[in-house]
């Protein structure tokens, strides 16, 4: 093995070690956004009833839901949302 | 001066852009067929590249960007799952978080930064820009629109009407109910690859039980979806996932349809076969419902679709039969990449309310390259050709090898726009030989037995072979609608023949693609038959071919015969394979 064959495979290792340990720190960090800012919002929700989500299925003669999307004027759509 | 508008879509599925000019698409293409990446979902910034270079323009020309959703609206939803199925979504929240936090959020900056663009960025929302490419492209000045994929922001299906240069979206179905998300998950437990394979399970339906009355998986798929008389649905939920994990089927659905998931490659059973057939008909059986509605409704006679489920061949053929609609329109790139054409299209006529003159005809948007550059692209590469003196020796030549089943590489102008091969990147071969679905099979496409090949014939000869709808709907230019073959023919072009007796044809107009429209003609003068095979110009799990590169690379690493480039002829045989050889690199 050559020496730039040498370097050129322990650049390689270094990069895919860095890569690694930075998935474990985003894991760690999202870990906790989820547990501590989704969970606690969920949990509350859940105790106080509210849905994010529609899914009971239910008697009523439909499930369209009004959505009245037309044109609007063009500054609405500088917004993302 | 001209107006220019920049559409784009990425970051989900199938980048692409598009650029209007005065109205008109002058140029669109999807990402993945430059990073020859399937379904890429990055920047389209080669697709970009390439609209702005096809008209010879740089991107300070550019009057408005049109992006196709609103990000904001669509983390919502996701934080909205994530809140609702806590602490199951541990998973998608860590896997998915990265690209809101380095993409998603941050689309303006990207846009900017990679474009070098100033000035104006539009969001639309999603479902709009699925309308817009729908209805602002066709020819029709009034319709009723119908978009239904798997899900942008919120929606999932909508419907509303098209009126001059307006459009109204008026009412929705909202995630997580999504026709185009159980056809994924059905998909994903018949052992095939999400986002992608959808259309192998509309193919492999036939070969099931078609029959409401027995085929028990129907019913038991009639369970999971609770449709109302006006078409609306509402899945029952605790049968899927998908809204909180990424592996799509339930234990629940898995117990439901008696078995677990299928491994890829393993035996499709008559078991996968009649799920395929239940799914198909209950998807038919609510867009009727849904389609029967929106006549209700908005009482037009036209009707025109867009989302991943227009893609649904099979029932688009049915929709005129089975509703009161008496006329039909579909882009040929109905899925999330045509978005990019919908979005310039709604700045251009809706907000800035410039006139209607433009329908999309053809699909040849992509790149095209000249009889210079190719010439000197086999020059350079010491590729062995001969060329044609004549336009008539390349028809009569290209036709007589055909004829001889050879099976032969069809490389001409643009590219063509979305997911289907139209005779710019074709491989073409003879329909009436029975034995050239294995020869095709054999030499390039490697598929599954059960899939047929696609027939293309003359618009004015179409009648004669197909029981398609009179007058033959524009969609069935952009081999989106499949109709039976008359019976008297199904023995005589056995390879395009499905099992049920059904081609998905693709028409052609003499106006689109003479020479593609000639050399059908002139196969038809010494077969008989006008009609060829045509399927599209790629090796398995790759993009169609784009460059004169891509092409002679898959043409080498394949058993293609011959490949008529432009003005040039290629025998594969007179070439060594050495460097070209393309097949190694075959995925599924
Ligand atoms: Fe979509």
């Amino acid at each position: 093995m050559s020496l730039k064959q040498f370097f050129s495979g322990f650049k390689k290792g270094m990069k895919n070690f860095g890569q690694n340990i930075a998935l474990i720190v985003n894991s760690a960090l999202l870990s906790i956004v989820y547990f501590i800012g989704v969970g606690f919002t969920s949990i509350i929700s859940k105790i106080v009833r509210k849905h994010f989500l529609d899914t009971k299925l239910s008697k009523k003669a439909t499930y369209w839901h009004d959505l009245n999307l037309k044109k609007k004027p063009i500054e609405e759509y500088y917004r993302q949302f | 001066m001209s107006t220019y508008i920049l559409g784009i879509s990425c970051y989900y599925h199938d980048s692409s852009a598009a650029l209007l000019k005065d109205g008109t698409i002058v140029a669109a293409a999807e990402e993945e067929r430059f990073t020859r990446k399937k379904h890429d979902t990055s920047f389209p910034i080669n697709a970009v590249s390439f609209c702005l270079e096809s008209q010879g323009i740089t991107i300070k020309d550019v009057d408005y960007i049109g992006f196709y959703e609103k990000p904001f609206l669509k983390l919502e939803r996701v934080l909205s799952q994530h809140l609702e199925m806590f602490p199951y979504s541990l998973k998608t929240f860590l896997g998915s978080t990265p690209s809101w936090i380095n993409e998603k959020l941050r689309v303006p900056r990207i846009i900017r930064k990679k474009l070098c663009y100033n000035k104006d960025i539009l969001f639309i929302e999603h479902h709009l820009a699925h309308a817009a490419s729908a209805y602002l492209l066709s020819p029709f000045k009034k319709s009723a629109i119908l978009t239904v994929d798997g899900v942008g922001e919120w929606t999932t299906t909508a419907y509303g009407i098209g009126k001059g240069n307006d459009i109204h979206l008026i009412k929705e179905i909202m995630f997580p109910t999504s026709l185009g998300l159980i056809y994924s998950t059905i998909t994903a437990y018949l052992g095939f690859s999400v986002n992608n394979s959808e259309y192998k399970v509309m193919g492999l339906s036939p070969y099931g039980n078609m029959n409401r009355k027995t085929n028990i998986y129907y019913q038991k798929l009639k369970k999971v979806v609770d449709v109302k008389e006006d078409g609306s649905y509402r899945f029952d939920m605790s049968y899927f996932i998908y809204h909180y994990a990424d592996r799509m089927p339930s234990k629940k659905l898995c117990r439901l349809l008696g078995g677990p998931v299928r491994k890829p490659g393993e035996e499709l059973t008559q078991r996968h076969k009649d799920i395929a057939a239940a799914l198909q008909m209950v998807l038919e059986d609510v867009m009727t419902k849904i389609l029967n509605h929106v006549h209700k409704v908005t009482k037009q006679d036209n009707i025109v679709l867009a989302g991943g489920v227009a893609l649904n061949s099979v029932y688009n053929g049915k929709i005129l039969r089975n509703t009161k609609f008496k006329k039909i329109w579909i882009q040929p790139d109905a899925g999330d990449g045509g978005t990019s054409m919908g979005v310039a299209s709604y700045i251009y006529h809706t907000l800035l309310g410039k006139k209607r003159e433009f329908v999309l005809k053809d699909a040849y948007l992509g790149p095209s390259y000249s009889t210079k550059h190719i010439k000197s692209f086999l020059d350079k590469n010491e590729i062995k050709y001969s060329e044609f003196k004549t336009r008539e020796e390349l028809l009569k030549t290209t036709a007589k090898l055909i004829y001889e089943n050879n099976v032969i590489g069809w490389f001409q102008g643009g590219m063509e726009i979305g997911p289907r091969a139209l005779g710019a990147r074709s491989i073409l071969s003879n329909a009436c030989n029975p034995e050239m679905k294995e020869i095709l099979n054999l030499k390039v496409k490697h598929r599954e037995k059960f899939r047929p090949f696609a027939p293309v014939v003359c618009e004015d000869d179409a009648l004669k072979y197909f029981d398609c709808d009179n007058p033959i709907p524009e969609a069935t230019d952009f081999m989106l609608m499949v109709y039976p073959i008359k019976k008297q023919w199904r023995t005589k072009i056995p390879s395009v023949t499905h099992v049920d007796g059904s081609g998905r044809l693709q028409t052609i107009r003499r106006g689109q693609n003479p020479l593609y429209y000639d050399l059908i003609k002139e196969f038809g003068r010494l077969s008989g038959i006008p009609i060829i095979i045509n399927t599209s110009f790629n090796i398995r799990g790759e993009p169609i071919v784009c460059t004169p590169y891509d092409t002679y690379k898959c043409m080498m690493g394949t058993g293609i015969d011959y490949l008529v480039m432009d003005n040039f002829l290629i025998k594969r045989d007179h070439n060594s394979r050495d460097i070209w050889d393309s097949e190694k690199y075959a995925t599924d």
